[in-house]
Formats: structure tokens, C-alpha cells, sequence
């Protein structure tokens, strides 16, 4: 999978700082074309009408969860191979255990920085860091 | 020989210990929960706060990063973006707010009910053999390389 800065890239937080701090992070490594929402359902819609190279997404959200949505997404045969990165302040062994189970393709635990979110995405994208 | 603090005589009886537990009148429970939700209001301004100031802090950042200077844009756009993640404070004062907020709720909702106190909303609402904890007490850095090797891991 090569990595393609003007790919589409959803951005799920409910909390609109976070938001905005990937959205600085992703600009700054020449990602321009970034979506966000603020919770599982919304990004699950944006997700059905168009096709994101990169969903980064939050855990902890209502009503539906980033790890609901990561469900959804391995589950649907359109989404399924869409990569999928895990940021939160979530970092209990199990939980990470089953998002993995899940199909996560990294994970990011809060806080990070800008050097940890640039190696999980090259990680995936087989870019050397 | 007497008891130190106190003779047998003096202690009352379960049931009144259990409703001065319970705030032994109306006028007590009224004035503790009055208490909780002043530190309900306190709180939530603590989170409303850091929004503040994380919000400001974040519109600083980006009016800098875009008047780095070509020479050190490099050395001033690292120091921008550690301004910028050090931000995310925000989202992790956030969730231990809410944490605190969901069991003074759950001790509230006790006290007027008598009742054990209930799971948290935030540890209830996920269910199954997954609940979710929040941010965590230990080192990020040694979370995060807990979790990369957890991901080296095969299966």
C-alpha cells in the first residue's frame, strides 16, 4: 500500500481540540485532504458516500464507539481494507488486545506526539520513519 | 474497665448508625447534596476552562506557524507542533472530569435513593467483557511502547 498525501483522511474525535490538533499534525506532513466527525455513526455514513485512505479515530465516543466503527468497517466488504488507527487515552492491555482482534492497524495512546502519529502512518503505508 | 473513646452506652443503636450514614435528616442530605452539585458546577468550569484555553492556545500556534521564518521554519514548525499536541491536555482533563463528574452523579443519585451506588455511565455503557477506563495512571511513553510491542506480536 503506498502512501498518498492527497488521499481523503477521516479524522473521529467528539472532542473538536483533538480534531484540530490531527488536523495541524496531518496538514504539516502534506496531508490536505482531511474530513473529520465527531463520533462511530457520523464517520460510518461520511465513510458509505466516499473513500478515505485513512481513518484515525478516537475510542470513547457516543452513541457509537471508535471500536464499534472499526467493526463496521472490517465487516463491510466495501470498507473492510480501509486502514484503520487507533488514538486514545485508552491503553489497558485488553482493550488493545481486542482492537487488534478487531483489525486495528496501529494504535496511538493519548498523549502523543507529532513523531509517533508520522510513524504509525508510515508503519502502515510501509514508508521507513 | 471503661473502653477507650467512649462506654458501650454511648454508641447508638444500627438503625440510627445507618441513618447517620445516610445523613441522619432531610436538612443534612440536602446540604451534602447541595455540596456535590457545587462541585458538579466547579467542574464543569474546569473543563470549560481548558477548552478555553486550549482553543486560544491552538489559534496562537497556527497564527505562528504560518509567520515562520524560512531560515528556522523547520526548528519553529517543531516547536509549534509540540505546542499544538501539548494541547491535547484538553481531551485528557476532558475525560478525568467527566470520570469525576459520573460518580459524584452515582453518589448523588445514592444518597437520594439509599441505594448501593451504580457503575458509571462511562464504565456501564460499553458492556460485554470490554470497559473503558480513560486515560491511565501510568507513563504515556511506557504505554505506548507496551502497546508497539503488543503490535510486533503475532496474532
Amino acid at each position: 500500500m503506498a502512501l498518498d498525501p492527497s488521499m481523503p483522511v477521516l479524522v473521529v474525535d467528539d472532542y473538536k481540540t483533538m480534531i484540530r490538533i490531527i488536523r495541524n499534525l496531518l496538514k504539516q506532513l502534506g496531508f490536505v485532504n482531511v474530513d473529520e466527525a465527531s463520533d462511530g455513526t457520523a464517520a460510518l455514513n461520511m465513510m458509505r458516500e466516499k473513500d478515505y485512505g485513512l481513518v484515525i479515530s478516537d475510542w470513547n465516543m457516543e452513541p457509537m464507539t471508535g471500536y464499534e466503527l472499526l467493526r463496521e468497517v472490517r465487516a463491510d466488504d466495501h470498507l473492510s481494507r480501509t486502514p484503520f488507527i487507533m488514538v486514545t487515552a485508552e491503553s489497558k492491555t485488553d482493550n488493545v488486545i481486542a482492537a487488534k482482534k478487531a483489525g486495528v492497524n496501529n494504535y496511538i495512546v493519548k498523549p502523543f506526539n507529532a513523531a509517533t502519529l508520522k510513524s504509525k502512518i508510515d508503519a502502515i503505508f510501509g514508508e521507513p520513519s | 474497665m471503661n473502653q477507650v473513646g467512649g462506654t458501650k452506652a454511648k454508641r447508638k443503636p444500627p438503625s440510627a448508625r445507618r441513618k447517620a450514614a445516610l445523613g441522619g435528616n432531610d436538612h443534612s442530605v440536602t446540604a451534602e447534596i447541595t455540596l456535590l452539585l457545587n462541585t458538579l458546577r466547579e467542574l464543569a468550569a474546569i473543563r470549560s476552562t481548558a477548552e478555553d484555553a486550549a482553543a486560544r492556545i491552538l489559534d496562537s500556534a497556527e497564527g505562528l506557524l504560518a509567520l515562520a521564518d524560512k531560515e528556522e521554519a523547520e526548528k519553529a514548525e517543531e516547536a509549534i507542533l509540540a505546542i499544538m499536541t501539548a494541547c491535547g491536555f484538553h481531551d485528557l482533563v476532558g475525560q478525568r472530569v467527566t470520570k469525576i463528574t459520573e460518580t459524584l452523579d452515582c453518589v448523588i443519585a445514592s444518597r437520594l435513593t439509599g441505594e448501593k451506588p451504580a457503575r458509571t455511565k462511562t464504565s456501564a455503557k460499553i458492556g460485554g467483557e470490554i470497559t473503558l477506563d480513560g486515560p491511565s495512571h501510568d507513563s504515556t511513553a511506557q504505554d505506548q511502547a507496551r502497546i508497539d510491542a503488543l503490535f510486533r506480536e503475532k496474532n
